[in-house]
């Protein structure tokens, strides 16, 4: 067993390293946390105008105008997501560079407007807001991506307009982009004026059918999440951060799925999504941290009887509450620990079909595109996630339970080991 | 005054340890900063910092940050896993003197 793990963890530590270490992904990863703060806003005022049985208590009047009041904070921010993506994105890799990274990011957003459509049902002058948000996201991504690339090499070709000395640095340094940022809008300019030329019409239009469409369709499926959650588990079980290495590959998917059910869920349409962001981050990293942890921690207090795990109970009780689990993980221990790697990677494998199939079959509403942060706690999350709905933390209480159920016999056995073995000691 | 950097993936996990840490050094009287930060701002607080320790979670970038480690002049480990599951601020803020060279 002991060799097998070494074996596993030294494919996995490589792999990590990988894809951490990818400019690119970090170029990514960091660039949503750039749009973080701005979504979290959008979605307090989401739940605000969303809050339940505030219509009847103040009539559908009154409501309206209060949901119309309420409307431009997610409308501003949460609607149009993609686009501060585009610019952290943009900023990010051109830092790596070491360049000038508010350059890197403007040029990031410009190139992307440049390929979005100005026209909406014959009227000109006009974006979309569809355009800045989910659908755009993957054109945003990869056209931060270029215009990123494109500025860096236009720059240290160094074709950029050399001031004389004296010239104040601000001067200069604004001249230095010049040259670059209009070569690299120039080529946008024309990647749009080609696709206008094919029956997709707009590159956006293109992405979104050949790229994206297929991707979050896959994405949105149990099969696809059923991977993603094993790999999170099983990096984890090795003590390496699973979330950080495997999001950053299905985050854009995610997000995009979470942004769809915004609209639907704004225009008071069906939810197209059942998979989205709120899925992994609520139902199961939500409970108290990636393997729902929360359970074990109630399950310790419930019928632990070694000292370690009493003592593991209390340290890991406050944190785990808000979701963060290391002490957990490390401590029961649940790294390169067989003992319960069948419930560490069988439990969040239940409770996603769990939730799944409630979601799909109506039983809970479908998380409504709102972002809660991952550090709030269990059932309000659930309730906050979906819409404001009771179903959602029921459903997260629900879900608790079977994981207590699956971890019950391995903690058991855990429990049993520890406090033999500080029996014998104490004699 | 020591200053020692804890880095996670979102400075959460080793926040926790930090107060611990910081319990520790005041019974031991020993005057310390210590600061937890997510990863992607330990490049540039390591200028601030004598030691930098990452969460055991995140030891698979240990080599991206010994390059800024090594610029910085500062002395870089991972934290040890049972220490970091026990959340144990002694045994880290030791390791964390021995580092400095004290």
């Amino acid at each position: 067993m002991n060799k097998f793990m070494e074996v596993l963890e030294n494919i996995l530590l490589p792999i990590a390293d990988k894809l951490n270490n990818n400019k690119y992904l970090t170029a990514l990863r960091d660039g949503f946390m750039v749009s973080l703060p701005l979504i979290i806003f959008g979605s307090i005022f989401v739940v605000l105008a969303n809050l339940p049985f505030l219509d009847k208590l103040i009539g559908e009047e009154a409501f309206a105008t209060y949901q119309t009041a309420l409307g431009p904070a997610s409308a501003a921010t949460l609607s149009i997501m993609g686009l501060f993506v585009i610019i952290g994105i943009g900023y990010k890799l051109t830092e790596q560079y070491g360049l000038e990274a508010i350059y890197g990011g403007a040029a990031a957003l410009a190139s992307f407007l440049i390929l979005t459509p100005q026209v909406l049902e014959g009227v000109a002058g006009v974006i979309p807001t569809v355009s800045l948000g989910a659908q755009g996201m993957f054109l945003g991504i990869i056209t931060a991506f270029v215009s990123a690339e494109l500025y860096r090499f236009f720059t240290q070709k160094n074709w950029t307009i050399k001031m004389p000395p004296g010239v104040p640095d601000a001067v200069s340094k604004s001249f230095s982009a010049l040259i670059p940022i209009t070569l690299t809008l120039s080529l946008f300019l024309i990647i749009r004026i080609i696709f206008s030329y094919t029956p997709f019409e707009t590159i956006q239009n293109f992405i979104y059918t050949i790229i994206q469409q297929p991707l979050t369709t896959l994405g949105s499926g149990l099969p696809a999440t059923i991977v993603a959650v094993l790999l999170i588990q099983v990096f984890w079980f090795f003590g390496l951060h699973g979330q950080i290495i495997v999001n950053s590959v299905f985050d854009p998917i995610w997000y995009t799925l979470n942004d769809e059910n915004l609209q639907a869920f704004q225009a008071g349409l069906e939810l197209p999504n059942v998979v989205t962001k709120q899925f992994i981050d609520t139902f199961l990293v939500g409970m108290g941290g990636t393997g729902m942890t929360l359970a074990v921690i109630i399950l310790i207090f419930m019928i632990g009887r070694s000292r370690q795990l009493k003592e593991l109970g209390k340290l890991g009780a406050p944190a785990g509450i808000f979701n963060v689990n290391e002490p957990i993980i490390f401590g029961l221990p649940i790294v390169m620990n067989p003992l319960v790697l069948i419930p560490w990677i069988i439990a969040p494998v239940v409770i996603t079909i769990i939730t799944y199939i409630a979601m799909s079959t109506g039983i809970v509403p479908k998380p409504a595109g709102i972002i809660v942060p991952w550090t709030t706690p269990p059932l309000i999350s659930g309730f906050l996630a979906t819409g404001n709905a009771w179903q959602g933390a029921v459903l997260q209480a629900f879900n608790l339970m079977v994981v207590m159920v699956i971890w019950w016999p391995f903690l058991k056995i855990l429990d049993k080991n520890y406090y033999e073995k500080e029996k014998s000691s104490n004699k | 005054m020591k200053n020692i950097l804890l880095a996670c993936s979102s400075g959460m996990s080793t926040s926790l340890l930090v107060n611990k840490m910081k319990e520790s050094a005041a019974s031991k009287g020993i005057e310390v900063n210590i600061w937890a930060v997510a990863q992607d701002k330990a490049p540039t607080e390591i200028e601030k910092a004598d030691v930098l320790l990452i969460g055991p979670q995140m030891r698979f970038m240990k080599k991206k940050f010994s390059v800024v480690a090594e610029k910085a002049g500062v002395p870089l480990d991972i934290i040890d896993p049972m220490a970091y599951g026990r959340v144990d601020g002694e045994a880290v803020l030791n390791k964390a003197l021995e580092l400095i060279g004290e």
